[in-house]
């Protein structure tokens, strides 16, 4: 009898060492998603208790902070209202988090694995622990300046983004209409309500036809086709693929055009006879996805909406190819994503990954983390991207978008007219800025705002002025 | 067998007022009355002390284990409950089951010393111990949370199972131990298992089913399984015949998936196993409340009375351990779990140590049974299997289990007595 009391003792031990490994599984691998999960409600039950980190913008500007409202609680305030709602998220006991508040909720409450020696100290002694700080890369003057004129534009919906092409830093991210995260507890069931869906960041949870704007991406397939930009095409007002008769904006017709100047006068025929002939579903599909469609960006701290080419290129016929070659076909995206483009095509090709945090310190200043530029991949070689670049500084010279000229600065830029099949077009505007050596990429999108040209492209040009403005200051 | 524990005794004593006085300085909680202190403390180790002289072969180191055990149980249950309105005086009420569960043991030691006399007893035993859950089924008996386990004679109340288990064990012990010989010899084959003549193995499964079908009428899932699996690894011990193991797994399969489809609680029980996600605010509420807090304790734990376990329903009886998990993390829990593993070993070699298979089988039989409910309760509570309600032995919240398992360590310590005797050849049989 002992063999077999001795087996199952044996076989209990093992158990016992496995149920500590479950034990391992929860409290150390499992830890920080089943800490960040929705439904858990332990951390909004400990945020009451502890203050949450600060939540900055690059200059210190106080974004969200938690102060006292009695014995043992803090309150959630957001100083700056809605201008940075959609980034910054709401923190709502009821209604859970969103934004940087739940992206960065590990850091803001504190509850990371302990990196000073107070932290650690604090953590054995079970004493509360206050959050960290986070500071974001976003550029107040820039973000208040493209939420008042989005919430000023014809519709009031829409989306700006603003980016450091060589650091891949966002220097503004702008939603409207968007809602005060102050009262959310009170407004949350009449904003989830509401028709223009205040709650949606449209800059990164949308998703657009993009008409023109799309054309850099085609451009780009064509350049790397070894279609010169010098070469002639002749337009006459239409071309047909598969049936699908192409038209320009307006029944324009503007007979013989070199490349360049069809995407200066952004010319649908001729891209879409480019696609067709020229580039093909596969590599068209495939300078979208390098450019970042298809791609959720898991590593940046918001969600973000993929952009989408619709069906897989291998199911596009001619005709599709032809609309999708100046986007009006069943690709989609969104400002993130276009702003993107831009930046890219800014820094030479190089994609850079898109950052958001800038740094995350202790309550007592102490660096925790902090961003480093890194590139994403490699988008098209440099000298494509010079000439791309040229294309469109012509679109400010000679193109759609000379109202966008400043004086002393040479913009690269191209409009976009989307049409949505109902109601005014949306309206499109990516660019940046100097061409030479580009310190912003910006994309706007007014929503039903008309073509590029009226609505979207002063915001852009406005928020290229300011932030130019701004770099001048600090160098004199 | 270890016969001297003091030190332990001292250590496990120590451990205990060092969490309540944690709780009292850090937590600013407010004193529990001192006199159940320390009728706690003095009781457990005036426990110890007559053990020391009473039993002095017998394996003292069980009492410095209960007590480290019994301790962090009340620690956890006060730190639940103080203050809770309804359940504010459940750490006062566990101290009285303890020190009643403490007499059970002294008087188990007394009268039971000569415990192979409740041999003759084995067929009044097993009808004492089905006679106890049908009483579950008589007016006596009451339903709570859907189950109906609880009976209330006069001023008390009690879970029958918790008894019953023992006088079982005691029954198959003292069976196998006079049959072993018969029953592992073969007979006749079915389907290419041989099978011994039913003629000896008749009384084991009519008392087997009996029990068994009773528990699970009363939908007690976590008795059932433990009813189940104790005597079938008995007969295992007892024949060592692997065999049984395997026939008795396949009909456990079978068994579940019976009951599964006959039996509403226990398909939202492997529901919520399965995929808490799926009704996390109701169906898959308790275990995931109870995730949530073991995750929050991380490695070191969140310290005694920072968390939030408060949120897991009945977190002072079935779920306890996430309690402990939860503020004591990783390094607590897996001491605790040690500790419960040290009981179990201990168990163990008072059974590899005694000297006949009576005394064998029913200390093998007591610990298997105190290894399977633990472990069954601290899966259930980790998601590692479907949840079933019983309580963690020694910890848990609950006169009924305090109780037997003080009488289940009282048999223990009978056995390792006269283990301890043999070994230091003061054989009196």
């Amino acid at each position: 009898m002992n063999t077999q009391l001795r087996l199952l003792f044996y076989t209990f031990t093992a158990m016992f060492v496995a149920l500590i490994g479950v034990l391992a599984y929860w409290q150390v691998y499992a830890r920080e998603s089943l800490a960040n999960n929705p439904h858990n409600g332990l951390q909004t039950q400990r945020e009451v208790q502890v203050p949450r980190g600060l939540i900055t913008a690059s200059d210190g500007t106080v974004l969200a902070r938690s102060v006292p409202s009695g014995e043992n609680s803090y309150d959630r305030v957001y100083p700056e209202g809605a201008v940075y709602a959609p980034v910054v998220g709401y923190w709502s006991t009821r209604y859970g988090a969103t934004g940087i508040e739940i992206g960065m909720n590990t850091e803001l409450s504190g509850r990371g694995e302990p990196a000073t020696l107070d932290e650690l100290i604090n953590q054995l002694s079970g004493r509360p622990q206050g959050g960290n700080n986070v500071e974001l890369t976003l550029d107040p003057e820039l973000q208040r300046l493209a939420y008042e004129r989005l919430a000023a534009s014809a519709t009031g919906r829409g989306s700006a983004v603003a980016i450091d092409p060589q650091t891949g830093e966002i220097l503004a991210l702008v939603s409207h209409p968007s809602y005060d995260p102050n009262n959310i507890d009170e407004t949350f069931p009449e904003l989830q309500r509401a028709e223009n869906s205040p709650l949606l960041n449209r800059a990164t949870q949308g998703l657009y036809i993009p008409g023109s704007v799309f054309k850099v991406i085609t451009a780009a397939a064509a350049l790397e086709a070894g279609v010169s930009p010098s070469r002639s095409f002749v337009d006459t007002g239409s071309y047909t693929a598969g049936g699908f008769r192409v038209t320009n904006y307006g029944g324009a017709s503007y007979g013989a055009q070199d490349f360049a100047h069809a995407l200066a006068l952004s010319i649908n025929t001729i891209f879409a006879q480019i696609a067709v002939e020229e580039v093909g579903a596969q590599a068209l599909a495939q300078k979208a996805l390098e450019f970042g469609f298809g791609d959720g960006y898991e590593d940046f701290v918001l969600p973000v909406a993929p952009s989408t080419l619709g069906e897989p290129p291998s199911e596009w016929d001619a005709a599709l190819l032809a609309s999708n070659g100046f986007g009006q076909g069943t690709v989609q995206t969104n400002t993130f994503e276009m702003a993107l483009v831009a930046a890219t095509i800014a820094n030479g090709g190089t994609m850079m990954q898109p950052q958001l945090v800038n740094e995350v310190r202790s309550q007592d200043g102490i660096i925790l983390d902090r961003a480093t530029p890194q590139t994403r991949n490699r988008v098209m070689p440099s000298e494509q991207a010079r000439q791309l670049t040229s294309m469109m500084e012509l679109v400010m010279t000679e193109g759609t978008a000379q109202s966008g000229q400043l004086p002393g600065v040479e913009i690269a830029g191209k409009t976009g007219t989307a049409e949505t099949g109902s109601g005014p077009p949306h309206s499109w505007f990516i660019a940046f800025a100097p061409a030479d050596d580009p310190t912003i990429a910006v994309a706007v999108l007014v929503e039903n705002g008309g073509d590029g040209e009226s609505a979207a492209l002063p915001i852009a040009r406005d928020m290229i002025r300011t932030h130019l403005e701004d770099r001048n200051e600090d160098q004199g | 067998m270890a016969q001297r524990a003091t030190l332990p005794m001292l250590l496990a004593l120590a451990t205990v007022a060092l969490g309540f006085a944690i709780l009292l300085a850090v937590q600013q909680e407010t004193s529990p009355p001192l006199i159940y202190g320390g009728a706690y403390a003095g009781m457990m180790i005036g426990v110890y002390g007559f053990v020391r002289l009473w039993l002095p072969r017998s394996d003292a180191l069980l009492i410095p284990v209960v007590t480290l055990l019994t301790g962090t149980g009340l620690i956890m249950i006060y730190r639940l409950t103080y203050g809770v309105e309804g359940v504010e005086d459940l750490a006062i009420s566990q101290v009285i089951w303890i020190l009643t569960g403490s007499v059970f043991l002294l008087l188990t030691i007394v009268f039971l010393r000569d415990y192979h006399r409740l041999m003759q007893y084995k067929y009044l035993l097993a009808l004492l111990a089905i006679g106890l859950i049908m009483l579950t089924f008589t007016p006596f008996g009451y339903e709570v949370n859907g189950a109906r386990l609880w009976v209330q004679i006069g001023p008390v109340n009690f879970q029958p199972s918790e008894f019953a288990r023992i006088g079982l064990i005691i029954f198959f012990a003292a069976y196998l131990a006079e049959k072993r010989d018969l029953m592992a010899a073969t007979s006749r084959t079915v389907l290419g298992v041989q099978i011994p003549s039913p003629k000896y193995f008749g009384p084991v499964l009519v008392v087997w089913a009996a029990s068994l079908g009773l528990l699970v009428f009363e939908k007690d899932l976590g008795s059932s399984l433990l009813f189940f699996a104790v005597p079938l690894l008995m007969l295992y011990v007892a024949t060592g015949r692997a065999a049984y193991v395997g026939i008795g797994s396949v009909l456990f399969a079978i068994g579940c998936v019976i009951s599964y489809h006959l039996f509403a609680h226990v398909r939202v029980r492997v529901a919520a196993w399965l995929d808490p996600w799926a009704d996390p605010d109701l169906m898959g509420f308790q275990i995931l409340q109870s995730l949530f807090n073991i995750a929050d304790g991380g490695i070191v734990g969140t310290g005694l009375g920072e968390g939030f376990s408060q949120t897991i329903p009945e977190v002072h009886t079935d779920f306890i351990f996430s309690a402990i998990a939860a503020e004591l993390g990783l390094l607590g829990a897996s001491a605790i779990l040690l500790t419960f593993l040290i009981f179990v070993y201990r168990g163990m070699k008072i059974a590899l140590l005694s000297g006949d298979d009576f005394s064998k089988l029913l200390a093998g039989g007591l610990t298997v049974m105190f290894a399977l409910q633990t472990l069954v309760i601290i899966g259930g509570v980790t998601k590692a299997i479907p949840l079933t309600g019983i309580t963690l032995p020694f910890v848990s919240y609950g006169g009924s289990s305090v109780v037997g398992n003080f009488i289940l360590t009282g048999l223990l310590l009978v056995i390792s007595e006269k283990a301890g005797r043999r070994l230091a050849g003061e054989e009196v049989r």
